[in-house]
């Protein structure tokens, strides 16, 4: 009886939160699968039903092709820059922790993640400047070309990784600070006691027992890089236009062919392909740190 | 009152009862006083620069309407759209609604403006307020629901002293001598660097204005992006030898001639800060010069062959009393004083006919060109059909990727290769909506 007022409790606790959760993150899900099968300009009452028909024109829309090119590009450069970058850079803090600027290390590192977007995106506008910005300056003050960052096809996807990972490195670190004070000293010091160096540790010690970190931290890079969409947009965006090339990722396709062309079903579709996408690298991520983790 | 007796240990006395009463009643009247007499409307408009212009009409309706409050809420135009798709479905868009008729097709589709109440319908259908294009313009099957305001229309813009700098004495006549003429103003430093551009083009950024830029230099060789049958259907046929001209002109500007690359500062910006000679931009830049660069030497022209003309009206959401009072500001906003005020101080072309524009063609000279055009010059809009917006975003996409190759400049079946693409790209959306001619 107490057992089962106790699971009543439990039940009637959790409610709240699972009602909420239900509503404001199943419910938008479950809407956008049921619209991916519809035909909506958004302002119609009619809503036909017209089966797999988006799915089967997103296979010949070279704006989607061009759109989940550039977000794989940027979602995967993002996850390579940014998972070893933030390893070593908390295995550096971490075993640094004397130094008295390690507190200022840490903040310098974060401060990025937690820097409104757009503000940032701004700055690194100005920065990527092909006639002002300072990373020309820099240069051709070492005697190299400058740069069309944000015109050239290929530099304008890179200036989004770069602003991306910049972004992304200081929660990775955050994370992998505390994965690092998680492991256990007695190991490394009998590494040390049979010789192995600072490096060697690193690699054959840090590296193994941080896999459920990392898996942590590359399934959060790389969803938020599918997710990518203020840093394209604001790159690219002016009040006046001709500002940089526009660098088409999934989200901003989306909110394109909802509110500006107004076919919100056919968006439903795209947004589905994502959630697909994004699933099939979280399953595929899983398996292949646990197994490797179990070995 | 009962209550307030149940309630009194010691009942009051009938006049300290009525007294109190009184009193209540007095309180809950100056509560809800507010409540019943003042009245607010909102105005979603997609051009910031116009923010101004909405509160000089509301507040010349303060002696009318003392009690009406008038909220201006101006945003950017992509912005703008993407909130009256929401809003307007949602019910909660504002009364007083700026857009363009090509965009508001689609809301008046599906019922989502009011219709104009009769004295509207007279005023708008009045031949001596409105062409027939701007009365069209407001209409739905023969219906007004709108009140035309201003509208959008392009001329030239060149600087008058690197003009003379660069020996040229006239605006340039053909759309052919535009390359020449930049090509002698493009400034450029000791390796050849352009540092001033010639001829400022839209050439990169999001959107669809790249497309409708480069529709109103195709229209200048004769040819549009979409062209309607007689059977009101629609067509894309411009991959000839006057589309070629068109994208071959921006190809060998950028990549042969260099007058303009796709980095420099670009459009009114770059104008005002005399980083560019010329420019085709709308007459909203008269007023964005005075305000911003009121020293610089420039003149205006008409263009070679015709101008596009975007009509921007007032709709109107909602119902009773806000209703009401949103049409009294649309009217307000198209009083001649307010237009005229419009003009002058905001630089937007009005499209009531009646108005004398001479006091402020003498102080503003440069307006000229947008409202003394000769009798053969012909204008194009933006169709009034539901795909207008993806029409103009899929050519952009690929406007832009033609542009940033050089290889394209000097080859002219690749030009031909891109105009047949986007061309049929167009035409396969117009077939998706059944909107295309045979």
């Amino acid at each position: 009886m107490l057992r089962r007022k106790r699971w009543l409790f439990a039940i009637l606790a959790i409610l709240p939160t699972l009602a909420l959760f239900a509503w404001l993150r199943m419910y938008p899900i479950f809407e956008t699968l049921r619209l991916s099968l519809h035909k909506w300009d958004i302002l119609s009452k009619n809503k036909p039903f017209i089966g797999l028909a988006n799915f089967k024109e997103l296979l010949g829309d070279r704006l989607f092709h061009e759109a989940l090119l550039n977000t794989t590009i940027i979602a995967f450069g993002v996850l390579i820059i940014t998972i070893p970058t933030a390893m070593v850079l908390a295995a550096m803090i971490h075993y640094r922790t004397r130094s008295r600027l390690s507190g200022f290390y840490e903040t310098a590192i974060f401060l990025p993640h937690v820097v409104s977007l757009v503000p940032a995106a701004m700055a690194w506008k100005w920065i990527f400047d092909a006639r002002l910005g300072p990373l020309n300056a820099v240069l051709t003050a070492l005697g190299f070309e400058p740069q069309a960052w944000l015109f050239d096809p290929t530099l304008s996807v890179i200036s989004v990784i770069v602003l991306c990972s910049w972004q992304a490195l200081g929660y990775a670190v955050l994370i992998y600070l505390v994965g690092f004070k998680s492991l256990p000293v007695s190991l490394f010091e009998a590494a040390k006691l049979d010789g192995a160096s600072g490096p060697q540790s690193f690699w054959f010690l840090s590296i193994p027992m941080l896999k459920p970190i990392t898996l942590y931290v590359s399934v959060v890079t790389l969803v938020s890089g599918f997710n990518v969409y203020a840093q394209a947009f604001v790159l690219a965006s002016d009040a006046q236009g001709a500002p940089g090339r526009q660098v088409r990722v999934l989200v901003l396709d989306m909110l394109e062919n909802s509110f500006r062309n107004y076919r919100v079903g056919y968006a439903a579709s795209e947004a589905v392909v994502l959630l697909l996408i994004v699933l099939v690298l979280t399953l595929v991520q899983f398996s292949l740190l646990r197994e490797r983790g179990r070995a | 009152m009962a209550c307030v007796s149940k309630l009194s240990r010691h009942p009051l006395p009938g006049s300290h009862r009525r007294a109190l009463l009184g009193s209540a009643l007095g309180l809950a009247a100056i509560a809800l006083a507010p409540a019943v007499s003042a009245q607010e409307i909102r105005v979603w408009s997609g051009y910031p620069e116009l923010a101004p212009f909405y509160e000089h009409v509301a507040e010349g309706m303060k002696a009318q309407y003392p009690d009406l409050s008038v909220k201006v809420e101006a945003i950017a135009l992509r912005e703008h759209e993407k909130r009256l798709a929401l809003g307007l479905t949602s019910g909660e868009a504002a009364e007083v609604i700026e857009l363009g008729t090509s965009t508001a097709t689609r809301y008046l589709e599906n019922g989502l403006f009011n219709e104009a109440p009769a004295e509207v319908t007279a005023f708008v259908q009045d031949p001596a307020n409105f062409n027939e294009f701007f009365r069209d313009s407001a209409s739905y099957e023969g219906t007004v629901y709108g009140l035309p305001l201003f509208r959008g229309q392009s001329a030239l813009y060149y600087n008058t002293e690197m003009f003379e700098a660069a020996g040229l004495t006239e605006p340039p006549a053909a759309m052919a001598d535009y390359t020449k003429y930049a090509e002698a103003l493009t400034k450029r430093d000791a390796n050849g660097t352009p540092t001033v551009s010639g001829w400022s083009m839209r050439l990169s950024g999001g959107g669809q204005g790249i497309a409708e830029k480069f529709w109103i230099n195709m229209f200048q060789y004769g040819e549009s992006l979409v062209e309607q049958d007689a059977n009101g259907m629609w067509k894309a046929d411009f991959a000839n030898e006057q589309g070629r001209a068109a994208l071959k002109q921006y190809l060998e500007n950028v990549h042969t001639l260099k007058t303009v690359t796709i980095e420099m500062p670009a459009d009114a910006e770059a104008f005002e800060r005399e980083q560019t000679a010329m420019f085709i931009r709308e007459s909203w830049v008269i007023g964005d010069i005075a305000a911003k660069a009121p020293d610089l030497p420039y003149a205006t022209a008409t263009l070679p062959r015709g101008s596009i003309v975007a009509p921007v009206s007032l709709w109107i959401s909602g119902e009773g009393a806000e209703a009401e009072a949103a049409w009294a500001f649309a009217q307000a906003a198209n009083e001649p004083d307010n237009l005229l005020w419009l003009l002058d101080n905001v630089g937007w072309l009005p499209n009531r006919s009646d108005l004398d524009y001479s006091a402020i063609l003498e102080a503003k000279p440069a307006l000229a060109a947008f409202v003394d055009y000769p009798d053969s010059y012909e204008f194009f809009s933006l169709p009034n059909i539901g795909p207008v917006e993806e029409i103009l975003t899929r050519t952009a996409a690929r406007l832009t990727e033609a542009f940033a190759n050089p290889a394209l400049a000097t080859d002219d079946a690749a030009i031909d290769a891109v105009l047949v693409a986007t061309q049929d790209e167009i035409n396969g959306l117009l077939e998706r909506e059944g909107l295309l001619a045979q």
